[in-house]
């Protein structure tokens, strides 16, 4: 059986039915791990013993009739920023090359308890900072589609082994689209939900007011179920939302906005056809599109590149060689910082720690930081009044398809521009999806976004189920094949 | 506004060491991104309340409960250098 | 030319909560280092704060109770610098929007009232401790030993503004502020295990000039008498230097306990810009009106309320004040007896002076219950009286401390009532006359001094039961 190609609640069913155990699903999971990683990289570690284990226990339960969840026994794979007691947390830096987590993340205890099997951790760009892996101190992961491509980043390892068939689904974290863009690179489905809806505790924070861990899928549906099975109220995470979700319309009275910035200069016609085929179809269905302006999204990105590396040069000061982490020698206890920080970080982590330390220092705050977080205000209030008139915005996620290595590494705005239509939902805590729409020219994955008003996400999901049914693309990579 | 980073003193305060090649690296890549987000001074938004929770939400606070959670072993399990109990580091001035 | 020093002093207050500020960790006070810890306070990657209700309720019963306005709207800051037992290298703390502000606390000092005006109450985090090891001096330690269980303990700041003019309104001060903690119960305030710790910022000026001088922050006094000493010694030094023409420089120094001086300190290294931004992990907090309602509900009787009830009864503002920074119960029975034997001096003589001796020679922190204010007005009124002497009195008290009985029973099964009969005493007199015939001539030569002799002897016949002042007036008649 392939169970590449089945969701996670036919597999589910497969397992109540008696018709497939979760060990055989792990194993042929494993195997496609086994065989892939050898070109794209996508796994930073795999816990074979472990998941091995995991998977027998899980058959014990659905032999007894008494599985923990709808999940048990579906292999998942987790994004190396988030952690998993006992195993390393290496964020893809050498600074925590050999940090071993004495605890899990809320979300990894949430799967615990769903009887989920960890297949392992994913590479990622360094702390979650960039958007094609190759900022991973540990070397990139490559598509699968065609590994001459980057497969997006931050999660591109999460994408990439959802992609190939190495895990049924995974984990990523998003500050300004890194679960979105390698899902959409990679050909799979990446959902960003509002911000507090999930917890953050135990994801090793970059940005905090903008992190967010959500799933990366093969479908809609398979986003919806593990989305229900991490999200709550957590009492860790301050930030955390108490539930109090909001319905707008899934059907074909749903309204739909076309963000006519993110159509604009920037965004190749590949993408933006992606966008005029998805308006068609809904328009088809009896749904309602009308073009609508944010002029401020064209303010995203200058407001993330001041807020997100002031929160993270805050947030990154932990690493100093005290405590945990890798140590260089000093003669002071200061130099011996000063020393670790230079060895251990990588060249993009550096670079936003010290933009952000100059951001907030004295004499730029107000003109920086400050205005940053004004602006930050009025673009999620242009969010909340276009949502008046509007159910749901649609954009392409991505500006191109999946680029090739090294192909935006000079200037360090070029490949900031990639999360150009990402970023604006960040800025406003609300749900965005990416959902795979075809192919380019060049065979690589196309994707469309969408976003909803906070709180909406399960009628964001319902909706995105129902393109992802229009749109009927379920093409898969056939690196896999290819290799057999 | 005008770009003067003093970028030894950034880096100071970062606790990051550089060498002089970095210096010149981070101080052009960073004169570049800050080119760009220039265009934050020009909006007019003054008035712009500041919320810390993107959706607004307020603080929610915690009883005051006591519990344990990572043994000592746990704690120091990644200590670089340890003695009696301790983290040890390189001397540190007042 | 005439000097004026102008002191401005920083107080940390531990809180006594169950668990740390942002960490459910239990405050421990143990010798065994790194016992109470959790990703949260260990600056562990992923982890999360989440403040401790207690906290705030004790942040802002304090603010209140100092007078300050509440900041309804306020939000957490991260201080950032970099320092081994700063587990994050960034402390949460406040900034801008401290819980309280403007506020002010009554002091006493010498007999007058005086009032510090307090800058701001602000809410952190404590930090680890570092031992240093080496040669005990810091500048040649060999390395830093860190525990992280005093990391993340709540703590208030509390800031005056420049106005305190003397080490010793300083040192009032602190004694206000900490019989405040105390009396809010919101820390042991215990000056001695660093409940309260405190930095002064000092500067002297001319008289005749109109702004302050250069400020220079001491740091490192451990007890009142440090801070004393140090705000002294540094009011003489900078003083001196303004004196001979000489630079002040604006800098922190260090109290040596040992030699008794301050010196410069090394600065931390790096720079003293704290970029302090928002703490994007907390959201904006809000105390509402309900809240702040509900906690002036629970402050308690305030040191200055205790002594605007103890001045009502005649004490003197210092003595008020002595007894408003005594324990609840002294502060109790003072008022329940005085109320009883309508006798302020007496009463308030008996409890500070004999009472509050007697109980630290038997070694013992409380009253038993059976002495109770009616026993001990039994006892004052025997001896105002004139039933017994003082020295019967405290005979009385020694007994009574150590077991249960009536003072006045125990006076009379003792023989310690006191003969005011004067006929009886007439006879005794005129005995003790007769019998010292030459001491009464030189008596009545002028030598007065002899009085008490004859006095004395009067009450020896009497074998105590005489009351001196009596006995004296008699004497004296009889002469």
């Amino acid at each position: 059986m392939n169970v590449s190609n089945l969701s996670i609640s036919e597999i589910s069913n497969l397992y109540k039915n008696k018709e497939l155990k979760p060990s055989e699903v792990y194993e042929e999971v494993f195997t496609n791990a086994s065989l892939s990683e050898s070109i794209i990289h996508a796994h930073l570690k795999l816990f074979q013993d472990e998941a091995t284990e995991a998977s027998k226990l899980s058959d014990e339960r659905y032999e007894k009739g008494n599985p923990l969840s709808d999940i048990d026994g579906i292999p998942i794979a987790i994004k190396d920023n988030i952690n998993l007691k006992n195993h390393e947390t290496t964020c893809s830096s050498k600074m925590l090359s050999n940090y071993v987590s004495p605890y899990d993340a809320t979300v990894i205890k949430k799967l615990r308890n769903n009887g989920v099997i960890f297949t392992g951790k994913t590479n990622l760009d360094e702390f979650a900072m960039g958007s094609s892996t190759e900022n991973s101190a540990f070397g990139p992961t490559k598509n699968p589609w065609n590994p001459e491509h980057v497969p997006g980043g931050s999660s591109g390892g999460s994408a990439a082994v959802v992609s190939v068939g190495s895990a049924v689904a995974s984990l990523g974290s998003d500050t300004g689209g890194s679960i979105r863009q390698p899902a959409s690179f990679c050909g799979v489905v990446g959902f960003k939900p509002t911000y507090g809806t999930v917890s953050r505790y135990g994801l090793v924070a970059f940005a905090s007011s903008l992190d967010q861990i959500g799933p990366i899928t093969n479908s809609v549906e398979d986003a919806k179920i593990l989305y229900n099975s991490i999200k709550g109220h957590d009492p860790l995470d301050a930030t955390s939302i108490k539930e109090s979700l909001v319905e707008i319309p899934t059907d074909k009275n749903a309204k739909v906005g076309v963000v006519k910035e993110l159509m604009e200069e920037g965004i190749s016609d590949e993408s933006r056809k992606e966008v005029e085929k998805t308006i068609k179809l809904l328009k088809e269905n009896g749904n309602k599109v009308v073009e609508v302006s944010l002029p401020l999204t064209k303010m995203a990105l200058s407001i993330y590149y001041l807020i997100a590396p002031a929160e993270c040069s805050a947030n990154l000061s932990r690493f100093d060689g005290v405590r945990y982490g890798i140590r260089e020698a000093g003669s002071t206890s200061y130099e011996m910082m000063e020393n670790t920080r230079a060895e251990g970080f990588g060249e993009e982590v550096k670079k936003r720690i010290l933009l952000g330390t100059y951001a907030l220092s004295a004499g730029y705050y107000d003109a920086y930081y400050g205005q940053a977080l004004k602006a930050r205000s009025a673009i999620t209030k242009d969010f909340e009044n276009i949502f008046k008139e509007v159910d749901y915005l649609i954009s392409p996620t991505t500006p191109t398809p999946a680029f090739k290595f090294g192909e935006k590494t000079e200037n360090p705005l070029e490949m900031y521009m990639s999360d150009l239509c990402t970023i604006p939902a960040n800025l406003a805590g609300i749900p965005a999806i990416s959902i795979p729409t075809g192919l380019s020219k060049q065979d690589m994955p196309l994707s469309i976004q969408l976003m909803s008003p906070a709180r909406t996400d399960s009628s964001l999901l319902e909706f995105s189920e129902s393109i992802e049914k229009l749109l009927s693309f379920n093409q898969r990579t056939s690196l896999l094949e290819d290799m057999k | 506004m005008k770009k003067d980073i003093d970028i030894k003193s950034v880096a100071k305060l970062a606790a990051i060491n550089l060498t002089e090649t970095d210096e010149k690296k981070f101080e052009k890549d960073l004169n570049i991104i800050l080119e760009h987000v220039d265009a934050l001074s020009k909006m007019n938004i003054e008035d712009e309340e500041i919320n810390i929770h993107p959706l607004g939400e307020i603080l929610n606070l915690r009883e005051d409960v006591s519990s344990e959670f990572l043994t000592h072993d746990e704690a120091m399990s990644n200590s670089p250098e340890t003695e009696d109990g301790h983290f040890v580091v390189p001397p540190s001035l007042d | 030319m005439n000097m004026v020093p102008t002191i401005g002093i920083e107080t940390h207050v531990e809180l006594n909560t169950n668990s740390k500020m942002f960490c459910n960790c239990a405050v421990v006070e143990t010798e065994n280092p790194n016992e109470s810890l959790c990703p949260t306070c260990l600056g562990l990657p992923g982890a999360l704060p989440v403040p401790n209700l207690k906290a705030i309720e004790s942040i802002t019963m304090l603010a209140l109770s100092a007078n300050c306005s509440i900041t309804k709207n306020g939000m957490f800051h991260r201080k950032n610098y970099f320092y081994p037992d700063l587990p994050k290298n960034y402390q949460i703390s406040q900034f801008d929007l401290p819980v309280g502000v403007n506020g002010s606390l009554e002091i006493i000092l010498n007999e007058t009232k005086e009032t510090v005006e307090i800058e701001r109450v602000h809410m952190e985090e404590d930090t680890g401790k570092s031992v240093h090891k080496g040669s005990g001096r810091i500048d040649s330690a060999t390395s830093t030993l860190l525990d992280f269980n005093r990391s993340g303990v709540p703590l208030v700041e509390i800031v005056t503004k420049p106005v305190i003019k003397s080490s010793k309104e300083a040192v009032s001060y602190i004694e206000e502020l900490r019989q405040l903690v105390i009396d809010l119960k919101i820390s042991e305030g215990k000056l001695e295990k660093g409940n309260l710790r405190f930095d002064a910022n000092i500067s002297v000026a001319k008289e005749s000039d109109n702004e302050l001088g250069v400020k220079v922050e001491i740091k490192n006094m451990n007890s009142l008498r440090s801070l004393e000493k140090a705000i002294d010694y540094e009011i003489k030094r900078q003083t001196k230097l303004i004196e001979s023409n000489e630079v002040i420089i604006q800098e922190t120094r260090h109290w040596d306990e040992d030699k008794e001086v301050t010196s410069s300190m090394r600065s931390k290294e790096g720079s003293a810009d704290y970029r302090y931004f928002s703490d994007p992990d907390l959201p904006n907090m809000i105390l509402t009106d309900e809240f702040i309602d509900n906690i002036k509900k629970t402050i308690p009787t305030l040191p200055s309320q205790k002594r605007d009830k103890l001045s009502e009864t005649g004490l003197s503002n210092s003595e008020s004040n002595y007894l408003s920074k005594s324990e609840e119960w002294i502060y109790n029975l003072f008022l329940e007896t005085q109320k009883l034997t309508n006798d302020t001096k007496s009463t308030f003589n008996l409890i500070t002076g004999e009472l509050q001796g007697q109980l630290r020679k038997a070694g013992m922190e409380k009253l038993p219950e059976w002495l109770t204010s009616e026993k001990l007005s039994e006892i004052i009124k025997m001896i105002n009286e004139n039933k017994i002497s003082f020295t019967s009195g405290k005979e009385i008290l020694t007994n009574l401390i150590q077991n249960e009985m009536s003072p006045s029973k125990y006076a009379e099964d003792n023989n310690l009532i006191q003969d005011n009969d004067s006929d009886e005493i007439a006879k005794i007199v005129k005995n003790v006359i007769d019998s010292n015939k030459e001491v009464v001539e030189r008596v009545k030569d002028g030598e007065e001094k002899l009085v008490g002799f004859l006095v004395g002897q009067i009450i020896k016949s009497s074998k105590g039961n005489i009351n001196p002042s009596i006995a004296k007036d008699l004497l004296l008649k009889e002469l």
